[in-house]
């Protein structure tokens, strides 16, 4: 079975940080950058676990990270 | 009935795809041409695209044509590739005369003479701006003895900027009055720089990237940021609830974002809905607009009832500095329109001390309103306090 990693970004509620991050840590989040000033987390998970991400106390959302592209010059 | 002798072209092509694999010829041709035709910040001026023919027009090098027609005798799915003629009116009255006024840029660009930069007496001095892009010219000898702190936030690049769009933003939003060479292009000309690195040299980025810059603005006090950058999306894409509780956050904390709304539009026959994040209600999403104040082509524009079009910029034919060796360029684009937006909110923040909300209300109610759909405008021409 193929798993499905994808980069993603998570908001918390103010004040949440940094007691969050062992929840999410133990949800399935690889922890890449904390925003402190935003509230926001970013970092790397399985595609099925984001259910659980949303699911831990503190969390407010779970996007998955678009990409954009500027055109060459 | 005889040829005539030369055929009139326009110096652009038509290319026919084949028509059960448009997208793949299309890809072809980005490749070609050395752009991506889904996101091209030219994309469409450089190429239209008739979906329902299977036609694309392209414009470009006429070194493209040898190989577009290698592309066309190869199997695959761009399969004739042809000159396009200039037609003409049979028998018909002469052309009206098109009154261009043309721009007098022999001072100061049209873009701020269009928001009444070069009649304000606000500088920007004092007020922090961040630009989140692609870097930033540190060899620039326009911005010597500029106040400049820079950080790259993608992985293995330093905040020189490789790509040009970047410091071009800068430029727009905060260059000089008045360089060596005239005209000066810069609307907070002494406003405090921070130019973030978020997309890469090759363009690009991802939220990561953009969200961790907007956190360093936000952490170091920026009043205004300056977003050049987004990805276009389908109408009736959701707006990012992440970004959006970002806006309000920064906007909580004195830091207003201003983003592009992107140039997905073929005006008239489509009108592309604002991208993402600019489409988040938080966050002002800029349109492009002409010198004679028409909505530019590619404007990307209200087309669903989530992104909407808050402000207009000037974003064709900018003036503005570039990484080197060119130093200068002109562009086009709703990037070139944000950074107009962008410098004329710091001084607004310059002169009335207001941050947040209370910047973005009076941002907007400034701004001159314009005879055009505010689904293409908003509220119209932003204008130097």
């Amino acid at each position: 079975m193929t798993t499905s990693v994808d980069q993603v970004m998570v908001s918390v509620t103010e004040g949440s940080l940094p007691g969050v991050l062992d929840d999410l840590r133990e949800a399935g989040l690889v922890v890449d950058t904390v925003l402190e000033a935003l509230g926001v987390v970013t970092g790397t998970a399985e595609v099925r676990v984001i259910p659980s991400l949303l699911s831990v106390p503190g969390v407010i959302d779970v996007e998955r990270q678009w990409r954009v592209q500027l055109p060459p010059y | 009935m005889t040829e005539p002798a030369e055929v009139e072209t326009t110096g652009r092509f038509l290319v026919l795809l084949q028509e059960d694999a448009i997208e793949e010829g299309l890809a072809e041709l980005g490749a070609i041409a050395g752009f991506d035709p889904n996101t091209g910040e030219l994309g469409s001026d450089t190429l239209q695209v008739f979906p329902e023919l299977g036609v694309a027009v392209v414009s470009g090098d006429p070194n493209l044509l040898a190989e577009l027609n290698g592309a066309a005798e190869r199997p695959g799915p761009v399969q004739i590739v042809e000159p396009e003629r200039v037609v003409h009116v049979f028998d018909a009255a002469p052309a009206e005369e098109e009154v261009e006024p043309a721009a007098d840029e022999s001072v100061l660009t049209w873009g701020l003479q269009a928001v009444g930069a070069d009649v304000s007496t606000a500088t920007g001095k004092g007020v922090k701006l961040a630009v989140l892009d692609t870097g930033w010219e540190k060899n620039h000898p326009d911005f010597t003895g500029r106040a400049i702190t820079t950080k790259s936030f993608i992985t293995g690049e330093d905040v020189q900027d490789g790509h040009g769009h970047g410091t071009h933003c800068v430029g727009t939003s905060a260059g000089p009055r008045k360089p060596a060479t005239a005209p000066g292009y810069g609307v907070a000309h002494e406003a405090e720089i921070f130019a973030g690195k978020v997309l890469s040299n090759a363009g690009s980025g991802s939220d990561g990237g953009i969200l961790a810059g907007i956190d360093w603005a936000v952490a170091n006090g920026c009043a205004v940021i300056s977003m050049s950058l987004g990805a276009d999306v389908p109408a009736g894409t959701p707006y990012s609830q992440i970004y959006e509780t970002v806006a309000q956050r920064a906007m909580a904390k004195g830091t207003l974002i201003i983003a592009a709304a992107g140039n997905a539009s073929q005006r008239p026959a489509r009108v592309a809905p604002v991208g993402h994040p600019a489409r988040c209600p938080s966050i002002i999403a800029v349109a492009a607009i002409d010198v004679n104040r028409a909505i530019a082509s590619f404007s990307s524009g209200t087309a669903d009832k989530i992104g909407q079009i808050d402000l207009a910029g000037p974003g064709v034919d900018v003036y503005s500095s570039f990484k080197l060796p060119e130093k200068y360029r002109r562009l086009r684009g709703t990037s070139m329109a944000t950074p107009h937006v962008s410098g004329v909110a710091v001084l607004i923040a310059e002169k009335t001390g207001a941050r947040g909300y209370e910047l973005w209300a009076r941002l907007a109610s400034t701004a001159l309103r314009l005879p055009l759909p505010s689904t293409d405008v908003g509220g119209g021409l932003v204008q130097a306090p």
